[in-house]
């Protein structure tokens, strides 16, 4: 057993985390403020290669797996959730398609996506839905050689940008869940202004609305009915994509919490070296960092051969990591939020960011309920 | 015309802790001085402009053999190393007879540029000690280089002026921290870096013995920081105070 990083994945890592601390860091108050992420960034994050590390090198990709890539969210994450959420999203669209759709539809959507020209998304979510694919409403029915498609796609990161999105709806005849790759930019389309949240304003969630949204039929991802596989898998990237951000949050909650213990002082004493109490929410946040960590690290490494070979492995690591490293995030960040006690509360301190955007994460890319239904279903499978 | 970087193998400064005054080296990732990734700058920018390959050279323990990929990674094209663990603590002479037979070995060497002092120790003589063992010009205190067919063109910022100078190549120039800033390698240039041609020789290997140790080092203790602890209760309280101190007012 082998818990060091080589030597690439360490020099991933410092990639990622010179990029986030010479410009995301400067960026973040304002990415909030404005509800916007600079698409310079997104430029800048894509000749780095950081917008497509798992994807292969012949589409644009720096081909560097799983765990290369929740290396470096995790440093991006430690800063500005908002751009890590973008990201996650259109990490989660690029290997969706590159997992299942043709040589045609990847050298359509790929290299653009990689070079950061376009920012991909994924739509499954609608108002009625976002757990449940038995009730999606959303539909695609032929017409000759073309699907027009009619339906509202809820919650929708990175809708607004320009590029392709893989989105899943009812084929009207056979009533299964069927993929389309469709251009943002296509006839028939349209979103709604961003909706406002209570934190990660800077990563844009809108509505999609598709009104008899005309796309040739030979974006179909796959065949008619395989819509589950892709949102399964879909998924299952956007869930390692999510828990790599959630453990930089933790990261960060943890860092504002040891400056503040260190720092703060009673009576001549810093309170993390005076109280006892303060230092057993130091212990409980290193403990819980480090164990959300591990499972973390072994789900992405596993995922590199899962994804493909063992898409039910895969979604229950998946499923696994995420709702453990996202309510991590979310204690450790509470820890750190009463080890500053009132002054948490206050604008000028990091953690008041830090705590609206960890209540997020659990609700992101399905709830914590579901992930213990994929994570029991897989196991129970066993025991048939 | 190929361009020779010189970088020396440190402990990641950053994630250096002290404890009772003493650094604490376990788990301390290696990494190259950050001088030192300035001069590497320098040279890949030059490349980029003129051709030619930038090699880096450097001596240290084996696992610089791995360090080396920052290297390669943030624009070098090959190495050639000397690594050895009995080569982890060399001093100044000895790294600098070590360099100057590495260097030796690329024919077509305009250039070597060094960092005004490395990482970890920061003797700052390498360099110099390397022209004089190859007989070469040496310019220091450097913060820009032109090159102008045979010649370089050479800023040198100094404390009160900043003097341009010319010379000849091949020459040696060593470089401070403010001539660049360096790139970020791509993640891509990561992966490409383990794959790029290196030579790797032991001390055995030379073809001279490395010069004899002439230092040893007794102690190395971080300085002592003695807070005052003050408190003040208003501004007026706080501004006598730096008066008394003498960071405010008076002569
Ligand atoms: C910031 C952000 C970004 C997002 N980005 C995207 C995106 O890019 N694409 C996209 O498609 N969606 C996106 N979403 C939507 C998100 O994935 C869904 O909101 C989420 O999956 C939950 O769906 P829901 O809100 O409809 O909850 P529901 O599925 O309706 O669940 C409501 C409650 O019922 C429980 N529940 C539901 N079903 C079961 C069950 N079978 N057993 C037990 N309990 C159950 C749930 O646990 C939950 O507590 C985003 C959401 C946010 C906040």
């Amino acid at each position: 057993m082998n818990f060091d990083l080589t030597k690439e994945q360490s020099m991933i890592q410092q990639t990622a985390r010179e990029f986030a601390e010479k410009s995301v860091a400067p960026l973040v108050e304002q990415i909030e403020a404005s509800h916007q992420i600079p698409l310079e960034l997104f430029k800048e994050a894509a000749d780095l290669g950081l917008l497509a590390i798992p994807l292969p090198e012949e589409y644009g990709g720096s081909d560097a797996g799983y765990d290369g890539y929740v290396l470096a969210l995790e440093q991006i994450g430690r800063f500005s959730a908002s751009l890590s959420m973008a990201i996650m999203a259109h990490v989660l669209g690029l290997s969706m398609i590159n997992t299942f759709a043709n040589d045609e539809q990847k050298q359509m959507s790929l290299p653009p996506g990689c070079r950061g020209e376009h920012i991909t998304s994924f739509a499954f979510t609608e108002p009625g839905t976002g757990s449940d694919p038995k009730q999606l409403t959303s539909t695609a029915r032929r017409e000759g050689d073309y699907y027009i498609l009619n339906g509202t796609k809820r919650f929708i990161t990175n809708a607004a940008y320009p590029g392709y999105m893989g989105v899943v709806f009812k084929e009207a005849e056979s009533g299964k869940l069927t993929t389309f790759l469709i251009d943002k930019k296509a006839e028939g389309y349209s979103t709604s202004e961003p909706l406002e949240k209570i934190a990660m304003n800077g990563g844009q969630l809108l509505d999609l609305y598709f009104n008899d949204c005309k796309v040739p039929a030979a974006n179909m991802i796959g065949q008619v009915g395989e819509g589950f596989y892709h949102l399964q898998a879909g998924i299952g990237y956007g869930k390692l994509g999510i828990s790599a951000f959630c453990l930089g949050l933790a990261q960060a909650g943890f860092d504002a919490g040891m400056e503040y213990a260190t720092q703060k002082m009673h009576r001549g004493t810093p309170i993390g070296v005076k109280f006892q109490a303060i230092q057993l929410m130091i212990a409980e946040m290193y403990e819980k960092l480090e164990a959300a960590r591990l499972v973390l690290y072994k789900a992405a490494t596993n995922a590199n051969k899962n994804s493909r070979n063992n898409p039910a492995v895969f979604a229950r690591d998946c499923a696994a990591a995420k709702d453990i490293v996202s309510h991590t995030a979310r204690e450790i960040v509470g820890i750190c939020m009463d080890i500053h006690s009132s002054y948490g509360l206050m604008k000028d301190y990091k953690v008041e960011r830090l705590y609206r955007e960890a209540v997020m994460m659990p609700q992101i890319e399905s709830p914590s309920h579901i992930q213990k239904i994929i994570v029991a279903n897989s196991i129970l499978a066993d025991y048939k | 015309m190929d361009i020779v970087v010189a970088m020396k193998q440190v402990p990641d400064l950053q994630q250096l802790r002290i404890r009772n005054r003493e650094p604490v080296m376990a788990d301390v990732p290696l990494t190259f001085g950050k001088i030192d990734k300035n001069a590497l700058e320098a040279a890949v920018l030059l490349k980029e402009e003129h051709g030619g390959e930038v090699v880096v050279v450097a001596a240290g323990s084996e696992e610089l053999e791995d360090t080396i990929k920052e290297a390669m990674a943030a624009g070098g094209d090959r190495s050639i190393m000397l690594a050895d663990d009995k080569a982890g603590d060399l001093d100044s002479a000895e790294s600098a007879e070590i360099l100057a037979q590495l260097i030796k070995q690329v024919d077509d060497c305009g250039l070597i540029i060094f960092g005004e002092g490395s990482g970890d120790n920061y003797s700052g003589q390498v360099g110099s000690r390397v022209a004089e063992k190859l007989d070469l010009p040496q310019v220091g205190s450097v913060t820009q280089i032109i090159i102008d067919g045979e010649k370089l063109r050479l800023t040198r910022s100094l404390e009160d002026s900043v003097e341009i100078v010319e010379v000849m190549m091949p020459a040696v120039v060593i470089v401070t921290a403010d001539l660049n800033e360096p790139r970020i390698p791509s993640v891509s240039q990561v992966l490409k870096a383990g794959r790029k041609p290196k030579e790797i020789i032991s001390l055995d290997e030379l073809e001279q013995p490395a010069a004899e140790k002439t230092l040893t080092t007794l102690s190395n203790l971080a300085p002592e920081v003695n807070r005052k602890r003050i408190t003040i209760k208003s501004v007026e309280e706080l501004v006598e105070i730096l008066k008394t101190e003498g960071f405010v007012g008076g002569n």
